[in-house]
């Protein structure tokens, strides 16, 4: 009965001492676990997003400068985009509303879009309707061949023109 | 065959005819385990020695079999799950998720395939009836209160359940790959991208492109055909099975128990193999009487479930066709252009504030419905369809559910071109 309770406490002494060794490889394979987990997440993210995509080129040439004589406002539905011609100044506005994606049209004050009655004006404002944000206008370059090129991908600030 | 003795028969002096003589038996014997049930331990065993029957416990509450109590609803919405992935199946063997064909295929399925008309019809409507059913099965749960400890949990997994149920519906959606298609999903995802801050990366990885195209049809096929089908069939395993391991479905509180009788020892305690069961409903000594056998109760419960589900679909495919409208045409959007139905609420809202309409307010509503067993501590009320002890949670329900029928009808029936208001009349 005496050795008893000695060899109890002795066990608890080595269980003790063995304890923290125990409880931090629990924690480093379970931190090991949560970590690779993790990555696992971020690599199908990584995987789901396409590096590229199969649609239309973001960047496209649209012809020279003298197919747009000053006064034009153009839509081009395929490209979403507006040509505008003043004077001589050029520039492109998205044609895709703000609100849900549908491809506004040319309306006398500017733009009105077809699905929700978002109306913008001619500089692509909103005016009315649900839509949240302007038009964005993009970007407009001129190639060494003189095509006037829009890159989609490069928003400018609107009013921004080029000149040619 | 609806005889046979429990014992293995004795092999006789074999000779080869009795060999065939016996051979049907013989095969019948070592399929199913059990005679058809003509007493009760039969009948237990039946529930317990066959695969497909033995997700079903050997005694229910007669509570459970109340129609008026469950309405069949959920098991509806199984049924129509089956349905759909065997109409499902069978539409893959025609169909091919490339922008220059699936509409072709959808013309096949009407002109050329055998039934193909009728296994879309099935397909689309059954879709329909499966959002409407997941959501009415939702109503029942809350108005009766079934939610509340110790089934938090399967609530949970219920509201999952709905989220994939409508996800699943949403994919499938865009597959025909008509201007329906195209740009209801347009609108659908416009609304996705006005999530915060991660908003427009969801959309480009849901579409897989900036504009809904051939890699949105692929990667929605994707969804649509494998990964959804297989996360729900999943989620559905975990929860028939917690309503088992929760007790079975819910129902009244008992009366309180009479007094023991004092001085008196009862030697009634049941052992049964179920009392060494872990659950709140299979305790050693509490087994309930006033349930009945699962065989032939439930199961006959179950045949009448299925067979009206199975023909109301069939009737409802052979007198409307599913719709199919002009190709996409991505230059000239349908004025107005609108998401699905059970997203017209939604979208709705999203006509009013783009933002709080599409996400502030209906993620919030998710949050809530993943909540309510958990803000909703009380134990009273359970069982009884609009108990007076939950009118408070009722009544704030039933208005949120009648807020967005309102809004779903509004945004279907009387939002014209330019989303004005219209009359449908």
């Amino acid at each position: 009965m005496t050795v008893a309770p000695q060899s109890h406490d002795k066990q608890l002494a080595t269980e003790h001492s063995q304890m923290p060794r125990r409880r931090m490889l629990t924690w480093l394979s379970s931190f090991g676990l949560f970590a690779s987990a993790l990555l696992a997440v971020v690599s199908d993210w990584l995987f789901f997003k396409p590096r590229v995509t199969y649609g239309p080129n973001a960047r496209f040439a649209i012809g020279k400068p003298d197919d747009f004589p000053p006064g034009t406002r153009i839509a081009r539905d395929v490209e979403r985009v507006c040509i505008v011609r003043e004077g001589n100044k050029i520039a492109a506005i998205s044609t895709t509303c703000t609100h849900l994606g549908c491809i506004v049209a040319i309306a006398d004050t500017g733009f009105a879009c077809p699905c929700h009655g978002s109306h913008y004006d001619q500089d692509g404002n909103v005016t009315g309707g649900p839509a949240p944000k302007p038009l964005p206008w993009f970007q407009v370059t001129l190639a060494p061949n003189g095509d006037v090129v829009i890159d989609k991908n490069a928003s400018v600030d609107p009013g921004t023109y080029l000149t040619v | 065959m609806s005889t046979p003795t429990q014992e293995p028969p004795t092999p006789k002096s074999g000779t080869a005819l009795t060999t065939l003589r016996e051979l049907p038996q013989n095969v019948w014997n070592s399929i199913f385990r059990n005679p058809l049930p003509s007493t009760d331990l039969e009948r237990s065993s039946t529930s317990f020695t066959n695969f497909f029957l033995h997700i079903h416990p050997v005694k229910v509450n007669k509570n459970t079999l109340r129609p008026a109590y469950t309405m069949g609803l959920g098991l509806m919405a199984t049924f129509l799950f089956v349905i759909l992935v065997v109409t499902g199946v069978l539409l893959m063997f025609y169909y091919v998720p490339s922008t220059t064909q699936a509409y072709d295929r959808m013309l096949d399925l009407r002109g050329t395939v055998a039934f193909g008309i009728f296994l879309r019809n099935m397909h689309r409507w059954s879709a329909h009836a499966m959002v409407a059913i997941v959501f009415l099965h939702m109503c029942r749960v809350f108005f009766t209160g079934a939610y509340k400890r110790p089934r938090e949990f399967n609530w949970v997994l219920g509201v999952l359940l709905l989220l994939v149920t409508l996800f699943l519906s949403f994919t499938g959606y865009l597959l025909p790959w008509d201007q329906l298609a195209f740009w209801a999903i347009t609108v659908g995802t416009s609304i996705a991208g006005y999530a915060p801050l991660i908003g427009k990366q969801m959309q480009f990885v849901l579409l897989g492109d900036t504009t809904v195209g051939q890699e949105a049809l692929l990667r929605f096929y994707v969804l649509h055909v494998a990964v959804l089908p297989a996360v729900l069939v999943l989620l559905v395993a975990i929860h028939f099975w917690r309503i088992r391991k929760d007790g079975g479905l819910s129902r009244p509180e008992k009366a309180p128990a009479p007094a023991p009788d004092s001085g008196v020892v009862k030697l009634k305690k049941v052992y049964g193999l179920q009392g060494f069961v872990r659950g709140p409903f299979t305790k050693l000594g509490n087994v309930p009487d006033d349930s009945v056998y699962s065989w032939p109760n439930l199961l006959m419960a179950e045949l009448f479930v299925f067979v009206l589900t199975v023909s109301l679909i069939l009737v409802v495919s052979l007198l409307f066709n599913a719709p199919l409208e002009q190709p996409v045409n991505v230059m000239h959007p349908p004025n107005p252009a609108k998401a699905p139905w059970y997203f017209l609420g939604l979208q709705e809202m999203v006509s009013y504030s783009a933002f709080w309409g599409g996400i502030g307010i209906p993620g919030l509503m998710v949050a809530l419905l993943f909540l309510v067993p958990y803000i909703d501590r009380t134990t009273h009320g359970v069982g009884r369809w609009f108990a007076k002890e939950r009118l408070l949670a009722n009544t704030i329900f039933l208005t949120l559910v009648i807020l967005n029928v309102i809004f779903i009808v509004i945004g279907t029936f009387f939002r014209g071109p330019n989303w004005t208001l219209v009359s449908p009349f």
